[in-house]
């Protein structure tokens, strides 16, 4: 996934760069697809069981991190 | 630009290139065709002729598919058919043949009728709907605005069955199940982010200096939005009105699981029509035929506005 | 009217005298306005899509049947969720849907995309050509695909008939819907030959968003057609095929109408797809607690995928 470019943006500490729209939204929608990969994969019943939980939990990031300031 | 596009451009493609990509869509587009020129083909075919091995492609042209699909028929010995009078119409006709008798006329034409009634009825409410707030969204500033938009467009994303359950309950409680009205509201529901997502995109597209001349002029915003906006906006509001009734026209998920008699809509209806012996399938395919006219004719009406439409107003060419 | 006019005049001219004031009333008037024209909307779609979903949610967390509407209703907290998500059919049904899902999407790219490729290079006759092959997919899944199953007929079947003209095989050697390893790649061909057309005209568009100046600097660096095919072409039409592929993705994922019609989920249950077990469980053994349980899980899903949908949506309308 790429990420929203922020060359402009001067550098700054780790907690703020991570803590932006950007890296947090892409991890969220990593999340929700590995949630989906695991809904459907044949390999791994237990992967199965937990696809729920985390596709719910991607999704509940996805919607509290699009909240946070760009 | 212009010299970019001057007749031997770097970027245009050769003859050859052309000839050789034409070819190929074009047998494609054949090849696509095949399925639907089939249930053409086959809605003006006999019984015989429909299931006949190798499929026939050229064969005596036959209404029985037509007559078939719009009337019911009944069994009688010959000996009762003649005594009575000469066969009315053309319909008449084939069934004698066949040792029938028309009973009467079939469920198609209400169930098409059902369909015109719901499609219309919940476009019009859509687009009404869908008119309004997408000028409240282009215009003004609305608290939340890109969640409310997300919340309306992810009405329309979630599953129909999932949807169809509480629905289900929700209409058996309230006594719209299997009823026009019920319907109606539910196509709305599901066309209106639809509507709403199409007609803010056409509405960004026109220039805000209109109304705000108009207003200065004297309109108020309301009259503004009346008699400036709107006569702007009749292609997009022709647009969506048509992606809307395409959409109500084939929706089957809904009208299946919440349609019996009543209110049930041609697509749920066309599939169970059967014949003595399994389908009758000139008469599936008639009334297949019957129902796909008007979107193959909105789909030419409309080529131009497709890719907004299937893509929510986002890309615009 | 007249008065009204007037009276907007007046404020009009207010403007140039006191800018602030008068803004702060017209915004309020704008506000309310705004208010009023959203307002129904939200409201339908609260009544019809957000108070059933509330309700689903509640229903998933009991034992309530739609058929006994006047059983008394325990509450079983999440039994549902765990039993459905440690069930071997169900997840079956999931895997089923992987491969509808799967197949079409990479088929439909292909197709859609080189089609698309090939319809750029504007030969004679291309807008024709392409409103024809984008009509499947504008009329009903159901009423098409319940056609299919004409064409799918082993002895009489069109599509038997040329596969065995081309293959040599016999028409009715073999039954697209009856057999266990092909009608999962039934369901997959009427999906393919529906949808193409939607990914082509997306990957369209995103063919033509390229604009003609990068080919002719590609030209003056004399880069080859493959080395300009494959980094500028694909990289820069790729957030419009994401946003194909994503779509296609989201509903072949809760497909039902034109499976439902093709084949019901059979032979057995090979191609019953997440909707079908859902519509089975819900509309036919009516568990309506346990279907909402399903019908959540799906939807979470969903909407999950949703998210992402629109982000890419609004990628591709930046550009």
């Amino acid at each position: 996934m790429t990420l929203d470019g922020n060359s402009s943006m001067p550098r700054s500490g780790f907690t703020d760069r991570i803590l932006r729209r950007g890296p947090l939204e892409a991890i969220a929608t990593m999340i929700i697809a590995a949630g989906v990969v695991m809904l459907m994969q044949p390999f791994f019943l237990m992967l199965y069981s937990w696809s729920f939980a985390t596709t719910l939990f991607g999704t509940v990031m996805f919607t509290l991190v699009s909240k946070v300031r760009e | 630009m212009s010299l970019a596009n001057a007749a031997h451009s770097v970027v245009e493609p050769s003859v050859g290139t052309r000839r050789f990509a034409g070819s190929l869509v074009v047998l494609y587009a054949v090849i696509t065709m095949i399925p639907l020129v089939w249930i053409v083909l086959t809605s003006f075919k006999s019984p015989d002729d429909a299931i006949s091995y190798p499929p026939r492609i050229l064969f005596t042209p036959s209404l029985e598919g037509y007559c078939n699909l719009f009337t019911t028929r009944s069994r009688q010995t010959p000996e009762f058919i003649k005594t009575l009078g000469p066969p009315q119409g053309l319909c008449d006709n084939i069934a004698r043949d066949r040792n029938m008798v028309i009973a009467g006329p079939s469920n198609y034409v209400p169930r098409f009728v059902n369909s015109l009634i719901i499609a219309f009825g919940s476009t019009v409410l859509a687009v009404a709907l869908g008119t309004l707030s997408a000028y409240g969204f282009s215009r003004f500033r609305v608290p939340l605005k890109d969640d409310l938009l997300f919340f309306i467009l992810s009405t329309r994303m979630m599953p129909p069955i999932a949807v169809a359950i509480p629905i289900y309950l929700m209409y058996r409680t309230l006594g719209l199940s299997d009823t026009r009205l019920g319907m109606i509201l539910l196509y709305t529901s599901v066309n209106v982010s639809l509507a709403v997502w199409l007609l803010k995109g056409f509405i960004d597209e026109i220039p805000r200096e209109y109304e705000e001349a108009a207003m200065i002029d004297g309109y108020t915003r309301f009259q503004a939005f009346v008699k400036v906006v709107l006569p702007q906006a009749t292609t997009g509001i022709a647009a969506t009105a048509i992606f809307c009734l395409i959409f109500a026209w084939n929706e089957y998920a809904f009208a299946v699981l919440l349609t019996s008699g009543n209110a049930q809509t041609a697509p749920p209806f066309i599939p169970i029509i059967i014949g003595e012996g399994g389908q009758d399938w000139p008469a599936v395919a008639a009334g297949t035929t019957f129902f796909l006219v008007p979107i193959v004719v909105f789909t030419v009406l409309l080529r131009k506005h497709l890719l907004r439409g299937i893509t929510f107003g986002a890309v615009r060419k | 009217m007249n008065d009204l006019s007037t009276s907007s005049q007046i404020t009009y001219r207010a403007v140039l005298v006191e800018p602030g004031v008068v803004r702060r009333i017209r915004g309020l008037s704008d506000k309310s306005l705004a208010w009023l024209f959203i307002t129904p909307t939200i409201v339908l779609l609260l009544a019809i899509n957000i108070f059933p979903l509330v309700w689903t949610i509640y229903l998933s967390f009991t034992n309530y049947r739609a058929n006994r509407p006047n059983a008394p209703t325990l509450w079983l907290g999440t039994d549902w969720y765990q039993s459905i998500l440690t069930d071997p059919d169900i997840w079956a049904a999931m895997q089923v849907t992987a491969h509808f899902v799967i197949w079409t999407v990479v088929i439909e790219t292909v197709l859609g995309f080189g089609l698309a490729f090939l319809i750029d290079k504007k030969f004679r006759g291309h807008g024709v050509w392409t409103t024809i092959i984008l009509l499947p997919m504008m009329l009903s899944p159901a009423v098409v695909g319940n056609f299919w199953t004409f064409l799918y007929q082993p002895q009489i079947g069109l599509f038997n008939y040329l596969v065995a003209f081309v293959t040599g095989r016999s028409a009715s050697s073999f039954q697209m819907l009856g057999d266990v390893t092909l009608s999962p790649w039934a369901i997959v061909i009427v999906d393919a030959w529906m949808w193409t057309p939607y990914v082509m005209l997306i990957c369209l568009a995103g063919l033509r968003s390229i604009p003609d100046y990068i080919y002719e600097a590609a030209e003056v660096d004399r880069a080859s057609n493959w080395r300009q095919f494959w980094s500028i072409t694909l990289p820069m039409a790729l957030p419009f095929i994401m946003l194909a592929v994503l779509f296609r993705g989201i509903e072949n994922f809760k497909m039902f109408d034109m499976v439902n019609l093709l084949t019901g989920g059979g032979p057995g249950s090979t191609t019953e797809v997440a909707s079908i077990t859902l519509k089975r469980a819900a509309f036919e053994s009516w568990r309506t607690g346990y279907s909402s349980a399903f019908a959540i899980i799906l939807f979470v899903t969903v909407f999950g995928l949703a998210n992402i949908y629109v982000k890419a949506l609004n990628r591709v309308k930046s550009r």
